[in-house]
């Protein structure tokens, strides 16, 4: 009987998952009332509601401690909110079953401030690493590692190893690993944190490009400057709240 | 390049990251599944020789020298009336002497000059159904005319089988014992292989790798380092055993009290076996492993 009730909550609430994404199909990514707490003591996120459309561009932003560390963890359900929804491509992140996770994944790609690249391999072994993953067609595999690796501007470099390429191109390299698999969400956890200005820049042209064509980018920065310059939406925390969230530079937010 | 064939390359590459661990884990699987192949031999071995002794046993039974050949019949028919009894062979003067001959090999030279005289008696050898009923047996051909010494061989039958238990329970504890430990310590291995990815298993989990993807590569090690211990045992184990049968008694061909069976006969049973018995190993050696170390 249990197992039945269970079933069918699990029903009821998909289709509430799948109505969301009837009627706010433009919203890719979206926090209702989201709050977060470990053990019942820390509370890392506090009443978080915020929307990401389709093609958007967003920067998160805001001092360590903060909850952009947790929002990204609910984001790919590395955890579950305590309160509150995280849906993402209409999906209720809490109704997924543990065996479908690995799939909702794929739909999401992940850029980090330390690359985590594999250092045994090459460029191309790391990007046919991702599409072996998602299990990608020999075929398949050949064209979206020259299409990435054109994209990224490493053409010709698919033989190297991590180690000899600058921290920029290995950037680069993380970035065409998590395009591979065309997904419709690009994550970028603070991806010039360990980059000179120069080549930081660099990496933001780059997400704007691919963000051009399509692909909806979340990037967590402390990059003051370039939030200020690229004059794209903002959403800034503290403490586990949001305290803004609108288009423009740091939003003369300063902390 | 399938996905199948990419994951058993990363399991392969996994073996050749720890190759020192490998080689010692493989050391440790080999040496059981060397156990494991002598406790198959032996006991085909043994086993053979009990069915041998049991279908060879019978009652000798001794006919007084010098009786006509009708009364020779008349007791072969005596004894094939006593129930439970199966068949009856005569044995010559002659041909008793000869079985001496052959008994004796080498060492015949003093038998020679005996033809004349032939102090061989001639026998009936009665063989019977159940070997329970022996001595009931014994008993009533005791009473027949012209026979004067019934003999049969209980004790062979029980040296043998006590042998086989004895060898066969030494072979089971210590080979299973030994199963046991090689298991833990392929999920030791793996373990360490797990530990030694994690970095890969993290991106992976990111990228979106199913379980079993991220699984199947050091199930695969596993696998490996199973077989390939398993054939090697199964080599060493062959090798021995054709060098050692060629210096050993032969069934059929000794004394009859135990003799070995020639490898043609036994090496299907051992390949398969120990193959099985290296997949397995290697399989729940590193499933053992990996649940608890590859939680979600």
């Amino acid at each position: 009987m249990k197992k039945e009730e269970k079933v069918s909550i699990r029903r009821n609430t998909t289709t509430s998952a799948n109505d969301v994404s009837i009627f706010k199909n433009d919203s890719i990514i979206e926090f209702k009332n989201v709050t977060k707490d470990y053990n019942h003591e820390v509370v890392a996120l506090n009443k978080v509601s915020f929307k990401i459309k389709k093609g958007e561009f967003i920067f998160l932003v805001g001092p360590s401690g903060s909850g952009k560390s947790t929002i990204l963890k609910l984001l790919v359900r590395e955890e579950l909110a305590t309160e509150g929804n995280v849906i993402v491509n209409g999906q209720d992140v809490a109704n997924l079953k543990e065996k479908d996770v690995p799939f909702f994944r794929r739909k999401i790609g992940f850029v980090f401030q330390d690359f985590r690249l594999l250092y045994d391999r090459t460029v191309a072994e790391n990007i046919i690493f991702a599409l072996m993953v998602v299990g990608a067609t020999e075929r398949e595999i050949k064209m979206q590692l020259a299409n990435v690796l054109e994209l990224v501007g490493l053409t010709g470099k698919e033989n190297y190893y991590p180690n000899q390429l600058s921290g920029g191109e290995q950037q680069r390299v993380a970035l065409a690993r998590a395009l591979a698999t065309k997904p419709s969400v690009l994550i970028a956890d603070e991806p010039t944190g360990n980059l000179d200005p120069k080549t930081a820049d660099e990496i933001f042209k780059m997400l704007v490009e691919i963000n051009n064509r399509g692909t909806t980018i979340l990037v967590v920065t402390h990059a003051k400057d370039t939030v200020d310059k690229l004059n794209k939406r903002v959403i800034a925390l503290s403490a586990g709240r949001v305290i803004s969230d609108e288009k423009g530079g740091y939003a003369g937010y300063d902390y | 390049m399938t996905t199948r064939s990419y994951l058993l390359k990363e399991g392969y590459d996994n073996l050749k990251k720890n190759a020192s661990k490998t080689f010692s884990t493989m050391l440790i699987i080999f040496l059981t599944l060397l156990i494991v192949g002598i406790f198959i031999v032996i006991f085909q071995n043994v086993n053979h020789n009990i069915k041998e002794v049991r279908e060879q046993q019978g009652l000798q039974a001794f006919i007084k020298d010098g009786i006509k050949e009708s009364d020779i019949e008349y007791a072969r028919s005596e004894i094939l009336q006593i129930e439970g009894v199966k068949s009856v062979d005569y044995i010559s003067k002659e041909a008793s002497y000869q079985d001496a001959l052959n008994v004796f090999g080498d060492q015949s030279y003093f038998l020679e000059g005996l033809e004349k005289v032939n102090p061989f008696p001639a026998s009936f050898i009665v063989r019977f159904y159940n070997i329970e009923e022996a001595n009931a047996i014994k008993e009533k051909i005791e009473k027949i005319d012209n026979i004067y010494n019934v003999q049969f061989n209980e004790g062979t039958i029980n040296a043998v089988i006590i042998i086989s238990r004895i060898a066969n329970i030494f072979l089971i504890s210590v080979g299973s014992v030994m199963l046991i430990v090689s298991m833990f310590i392929i999920s030791n291995t793996i373990k360490l292989a797990v530990y030694s990815n994690k970095r890969e298993i993290y991106i992976m989990r990111y990228i979106g790798a199913t379980n079993s993807f991220i699984r199947k590569p050091f199930i695969y090690e596993g696998i490996i380092m199973g077989v390939v211990s398993s054939l090697t045992s199964f080599m060493t184990i062959s090798i021995a055993y054709v060098v050692l049968y060629a210096r050993l008694p032969k069934v059929g061909t000794s004394l009859g009290i135990f003799g070995f069976i020639p490898y043609s006969q036994l090496w299907y049973q051992v390949l398969i076996i120990l193959l099985i018995i290296g997949l397995l190993i290697g399989m729940i050696g590193s499933a053992l492993s990996l649940r608890k170390y590859l939680k979600v």
